[in-house]
């Protein structure tokens, strides 16, 4: 039987040329600037996806950034409507698109159960026969009758995961909510995933991680640029996904003048990781040097534009953002085509792989002329030496710069 | 077997939703009056000072100045009967004209049929005007006029303001989602409506040429009759039957509004 079929979904957002949501003002109503559907470009976040999950099946939907998973998760939760095709659905739905969505920080942990399920369709009753599973699976002892400000970001999170866990729901729609908490607590997520599918219930689980989608998933949905490139198997779809994400190391260009972000003033041509010597890098050691490369063309004189590279860890924090040429602050800028790059000193990052952004804005007013995110990944490699010394264990933090200590012995 | 497409649920099945969703419009609900007095000094006392301190500066401008004539009834009794009422619906439209702007992570965090959140703040509202409400019948019967056989209309009054309050936040919360500076209007436009309702003046005291406009003003009809109940006060019912007919122009134009709206709350809001 199925639970859900999703047929030729398509959904475009109306962007305005700042590239941000359009909406109208009263003032635009007077002054007689009221535009409706005129100039207004269009973003098709996803053309023509339709695919049947049967009852009791957990599919994997992955992807890069802005492949589409999120908006995709939210048409069927009925948060966005598609702009053609339809979403038949057997049965209720919980989704968990944010962990802790509907929490007040001043109620208390039992108060913001009872709002949070209710926000999921559980009726009162419900609720009050799950609390004890509820408070058991959270495992928060007598924080529970305190507001949830009290709490540390882990016990929130087990919480909130553990409301929607609990929802008896036809249909179960998860979106990385499984990276929250330490590994006790994920391995516990993921034997309700498995549990809930053993109920007959389905699942549609977003995750970056191959190997937990892989193990829960049967099937797998793989989507690029808004396009069904590949469903099927769900090996199958981890692989061809990590293949796209390799292609992506280390360098981005846009070759092709109409896929790149751009607006009327700016356009993106390219961004990189590189050596001083011009070479891309698709890993770099911690203990040298890189930088980070925009290449951009101003469309349109006279603007004073400021182009920044935002860097993320693999937990999506951001390391820092970053004004790439400040020489040209305030300055507005001719026609031209710029390549400005950021370099990165040595002994700054920690391990692991990132994942670079580039944005250009510009103020008075406050525009966003482009943003591209998680458009190149690098790995940044460990090196010996540097701040890690001696010590061979894993070492916590976002950064790792290599500082100067001093010291002073009093004996 | 449930089906969505780009047209939307139809408002029939919308309705019928809401039974789904009745406990979290109580939560909500709760929520926002247990936060509110939680934090509030004043507590309960905010529900009777709201509609009291604007009828202590009226009755100073007004009974100097105009000294309307209000049919024997002292001039701050007969105000502070009309701002009691005012105050519920004027507050709830601005208290909730930007419950879907600024619930925009909600919006797009989870599904619940989307009038839930401006009515709930109805709902909060609701529960101070009642408080007013007992005080303000207390303080007439204390001044004298003594409960009639027309207490019996007092429910019926009270149902057509939370429609009437209930409508108008609906339509400012959409409003304010289809214009984005739409939320500094709406205090302007609340303010021109009351100088406009007899709120602080009695209907027959609109001259003739414009005594239409209170048989088009949905307020009309409850401040009158309420007055009628409490203050003894002879109510014309043929202003207070059109009142009732503006009232479900109003309920119209807010639900088409909303269901405009709301294809693409999550999307702008």
């Amino acid at each position: 039987m199925t639970a859900i079929s999703v047929e030729n979904i398509r959904k475009e957002f109306a962007l305005s040329n700042g590239g941000s949501p359009s909406y109208g003002t009263v003032k635009d109503l007077f002054a007689g600037t009221w535009k409706r559907g005129t100039e207004k470009r269009k973003f098709v976040a996803l053309d023509d996806v339709s695919f049947d999950v049967a009852a009791g099946q957990a599919m994997g939907l992955i992807g890069n950034n802005g492949a589409g998973k999120s908006t995709l998760l939210r048409i069927i939760s009925r948060i966005l409507r598609p702009t053609s095709g339809r979403v038949c659905l057997e049965g209720r739905v919980a989704s968990l698109l944010e962990v802790g969505a509907g929490f007040h920080p001043e109620l208390t942990g039992r108060e913001n159960v009872f709002l949070s399920g209710s926000m999921m369709g559980m009726k009162r009753g419900e609720i009050v026969k799950k609390m004890d599973q509820i408070t058991g699976f959270a495992a928060i002892g007598s924080f529970f009758d305190q507001p949830v400000r009290f709490y540390s970001t882990g016990m929130y999170m087990r919480l909130a995961f553990s409301v929607a866990a609990h929802i008896e729901t036809e249909i179960l729609l998860l979106d990385e909510v499984l990276a929250v908490g330490d590994a006790a607590f994920q391995q516990q997520c993921i034997e309700r995933v498995l549990e809930v599918g053993r109920n007959g219930q389905s699942v549609i689980l977003v995750s970056h991680n191959m190997t937990t989608m892989v193990r829960l998933c049967s099937s797998a949905l793989l989507l690029d640029g808004g396009q069904v490139s590949y469903l099927g198997s769900a090996s199958e779809a981890a692989a061809r996904y990590l293949k796209i994400a390799e292609a992506r190391q280390g360098e981005r260009c846009y070759s092709e003048v109409e896929s790149a972000p751009q607006d009327r003033v700016v356009r993106l041509r390219s961004l990189r990781i590189r050596s001083r010597e011009g070479a891309t890098l698709a890993t770099v050691s911690i203990g040298d040097e890189f930088g980070v490369e925009v290449e951009f063309e101003v469309l349109e004189a006279g603007t004073a534009l400021m182009p920044s590279v935002i860097i993320r860890n693999e937990w999506s924090a951001v390391l820092w953002t970053t004004d790439t040429s400040s020489e040209w602050h305030g300055r507005p800028r001719p026609v031209g085509c710029y390549k400005c790059v950021a370099w990165i000193p040595a002994h700054l990052l920690s391990a692991g792989s990132m994942r670079v952004s580039a944005a250009i804005h510009s103020f008075h007013p406050w525009t966003v002329h482009l943003e591209a995110n998680d458009i190149v990944l690098f790995h940044a490699l460990e090196c010996p030496g540097g701040a890690r010394g001696q010590f061979a264990g894993n070492i916590d933090g976002g950064v790792r710069p290599l500082l100067d200590w001093s010291v002073e012995l009093d004996p | 077997m449930r089906v969505f497409d780009a047209t939307g649920t139809p408002l029939i099945e919308e309705l019928a939703e809401y039974r789904q969703y009745v406990d979290l419009f109580r939560f909500l609900a709760l929520r926002d009056i247990r936060l509110r007095y939680r934090q509030t000094l004043l507590g309960v006392a905010w529900a009777i000072v709201q509609p009291l301190l604007p009828m202590l500066i009226f009755t100073v401008i007004f009974s100097r100045f105009l000294r309307p004539e209000t049919g024997g009834v002292p001039y701050p009794l007969f105000i502070f009967t009309g701002l009691t009422l005012w105050t519920f619906v004027a507050s709830s439209i601005l208290a909730g004209s930007t419950a879907f702007i600024s619930n925009f992570s909600l919006l797009n965090k989870v599904y619940f049929p989307r009038a839930i959140l401006p009515t709930a703040t109805v709902a909060v509202c609701a529960f101070d005007g009642l408080i007013a409400g007992a005080v303000v019948m207390v303080v007439t019967c204390f001044c004298g006029y003594l409960p009639t056989a027309r207490w019996l209309l007092l429910p019926a009054i009270a149902l057509w303001l939370v429609v009437l309050a209930t409508a108008a936040t609906l339509l400012a919360a959409s409003l304010t989602v289809a214009f984005r500076d739409m939320k500094n209007v709406i205090p302007f436009l609340v303010q021109i409506w009351m100088y406009s309702t007899p709120v602080l003046y009695p209907a027959n005291l609109i001259p003739m040429p414009l005594r239409f406009l209170a048989g088009a003003n949905p307020m009309t009809g409850p401040l009158e009759a309420f007055r009628a109940c409490l203050l003894h006060t002879a109510p014309d019912w043929r202003v207070i039957a059109e009142s009732g007919l503006s009232l479900f122009v109003v309920i119209l134009a807010a639900v088409s509004v909303y269901r405009f709206e709301e294809a693409h709350l999550a999307e702008r809001a």
